[in-house]
């Protein structure tokens, strides 16, 4: 039995785990499921292959990577650019709704905005697919029957970093503690002088920040498609509930969990059950513990 | 002149179903307030609509010659005004450090050392890095507290601090109120342990149907046998 189903379990639990993590904070900060936060992810991958397309020709790669300091300066474009689509999103759509206090029609409008989105890259860049770069990369063993690619492995200590930033912000900076008073309690945040206005813009921005990350990740790892954030969503909304509403730390390692049940079907079922594993997990942790592995019971 | 001065205000969550009719309340420097009255007579949502979490539809909220009735209620800690609700008033899930920290760190350089506040409840500091959500109904009290004062605020507001307390804590909180007050903050106390918040107030109102029906020193006003018997829910023998 060969153990490479580990290592690709691993990457995209990755992938699953950084864009669950803005699932995660807007559920808990906002208060709504957002089903576009797929859509925000493949936004984020195109902005980059814009930006690679207008910058491309500054560096080549750095070896043994098939990537180089552009695909670097237009993923960080790519964050930005993502972040700024979120907030023009909530400005337009999403805060009139919130004001008007119906969770339900918030969800819904995001199913609209999911569309639109999708629907708008198709017809900009067509459905087929894209990539960041031809190259081709030759996996490396590194012992017990893995090999991994050098993109595989630079992008996996990307995500180490950005985990570890995103967790540090939230439990050492002013900022991130407002979120979380914010998110445990919003009327009491208001009395304690938390500027409500800016917890929103601010999970905004990380959110879809660390959604563009993710979108350029499953771009150079897999392909670059319209669909490639709807085909995600699904595990990325089981990973946010089953690591527990709220908690970041959770978002990622259930999305790795995620990620490596659906290797484990693919090795020991069958290919075409992998789309499954996410759905059983969800259904399962809503059964069974709702409030997910760090959650905690809404008051 | 008054710090507080709160003229006719009428406030509520629905448009044309107001909770608060018309109420006008005033504290001076350094006084013990003490708001009583029967259920449902609006006492919460006053001090709620002072403190900018019940909208105001009409009449206005000056503190210290400054008309803030309009502030929104993020702000309106920052002209001094500091409100204690009276549950869930702690962030459940943060420690007690980091929910002072993060009180604190809104005001960057003008709130008080955390410090300042374990020294002033002790029981705090030992508890620190206990979650919040796990501290007893009267330690979670004291930490309100604390988070309110951390940004030294001029009118210290609270609603029912003494709610599910045993008469053990109430007495505590109640004798640490007047440690604050002796500190310079003026306070004002919806309760409905009239006994408990009368023995400490300076000046009392009682409040009916959303407007104040009675005011007068604390102290007469639980000897008053008929203000007593209509609205504090005791006979002049009775016990509480």
């Amino acid at each position: 039995m060969s153990l490479q189903f580990l290592l690709d379990g691993l990457i995209s639990g990755a992938m699953i785990g950084l864009g669950a993590i803005g699932v995660t904070l807007t559920y808990s900060i906002l208060r709504f499921s957002n089903f576009a936060h797929g859509d925000l992810m493949a936004w984020g991958a195109y902005a980059a292959l814009v930006a690679v397309g207008v910058v491309g020709g500054l560096a080549g790669p750095i070896a043994p990577l098939s990537f180089g300091l552009p695909l670097i300066l237009a993923t960080l474009f790519a964050m930005g650019f993502t972040a700024g689509l979120a907030l023009l999103l909530d400005w337009l759509l999403f805060a009139r709704l919130r004001a008007r206090g119906q969770a339900i029609i918030v969800v819904m409008a995001s199913f609209g905005a999911s569309m639109a989105l999708r629907n708008l890259l198709e017809f900009l860049f067509s459905s087929s697919p894209a990539y960041y770069s031809r190259a081709l990369q030759i996996a490396q063993p590194v012992g017990f029957g893995i090999r991994i690619t050098p993109d595989q492995g630079a992008l996996l200590v990307m995500t180490v970093a950005l985990v570890t930033g995103m967790h540090l912000f939230l439990t050492r900076s002013q900022r991130g503690r407002e979120m979380r008073a914010y998110s445990q309690n919003p009327a009491l945040a208001r009395v304690t002088g938390i500027d409500v206005s800016r917890v929103v813009r601010t999970t905004w921005i990380i959110g879809a920040a660390l959604a563009a990350a993710a979108g350029v990740m499953v771009g150079t790892l897999v392909q670059i498609r319209p669909l490639m954030g709807l085909d995600l969503l699904l595990p990325m909304f089981a990973a946010a509930i089953l690591g527990g509403i709220g908690s970041v730390p959770g978002a990622v390692l259930a999305g790795l969990i995620i990620g490596l049940s659906e290797a484990a079907a693919v090795m020991f079922i069958g290919a075409e059950w992998r789309a499954g594993v996410a759905f059983v997990i969800l259904m399962a942790v809503l059964l069974v513990r709702p409030t997910g592995l760090f959650g905690v019971t809404e008051r | 002149m008054s710090l507080l001065t709160v003229s006719q205000l009428e406030a509520g969550y629905e448009p044309g179903l107001s909770i608060v009719k018309g109420a006008s309340i005033h504290a001076d420097k350094g006084e013990i307030v003490v708001i009583l009255g029967p259920n449902g007579a609006g006492k919460s949502s006053l001090i709620k609509a002072i403190a900018g979490i019940v909208p105001v539809t009409g009449g206005s909220v000056v503190l210290d010659g400054e008309d803030i009735t309009a502030v929104p209620a993020h702000l309106k800690i920052r002209k001094g005004l500091a409100f204690v609700p009276q549950t869930e008033n702690v962030f459940p899930l943060m420690s007690v450090e980091e929910n002072l920290a993060v009180a604190a760190g809104v005001f960057r350089g003008a709130a008080a050392p955390i410090e300042e506040m374990f020294a002033l409840f002790p029981d705090l500091a030992r508890q620190r890095r206990l979650a919040a959500g796990s501290l007893s109904g009267g330690q979670r009290q004291m930490l309100a507290c604390a988070r309110a004062l951390i940004v030294r605020p001029g009118v210290l507001m609270l609603d029912e601090p003494s709610a599910g307390l045993s008469p053990k804590f109430v007495e505590q909180v109640f004798a640490r109120l007047v440690e604050i007050r002796a500190s310079g903050v003026t306070i004002v106390l919806v309760e409905q342990n009239a006994r408990a918040a009368l023995a400490i107030g300076d000046r009392a109102y009682v409040l009916v149907e959303g407007r104040e029906a009675h005011e007068g020193p604390a102290k007469t006003l639980w000897d008053d046998p008929l203000i007593a018997e209509l609205y504090l829910g005791h006979r002049k023998e009775g016990v509480q």
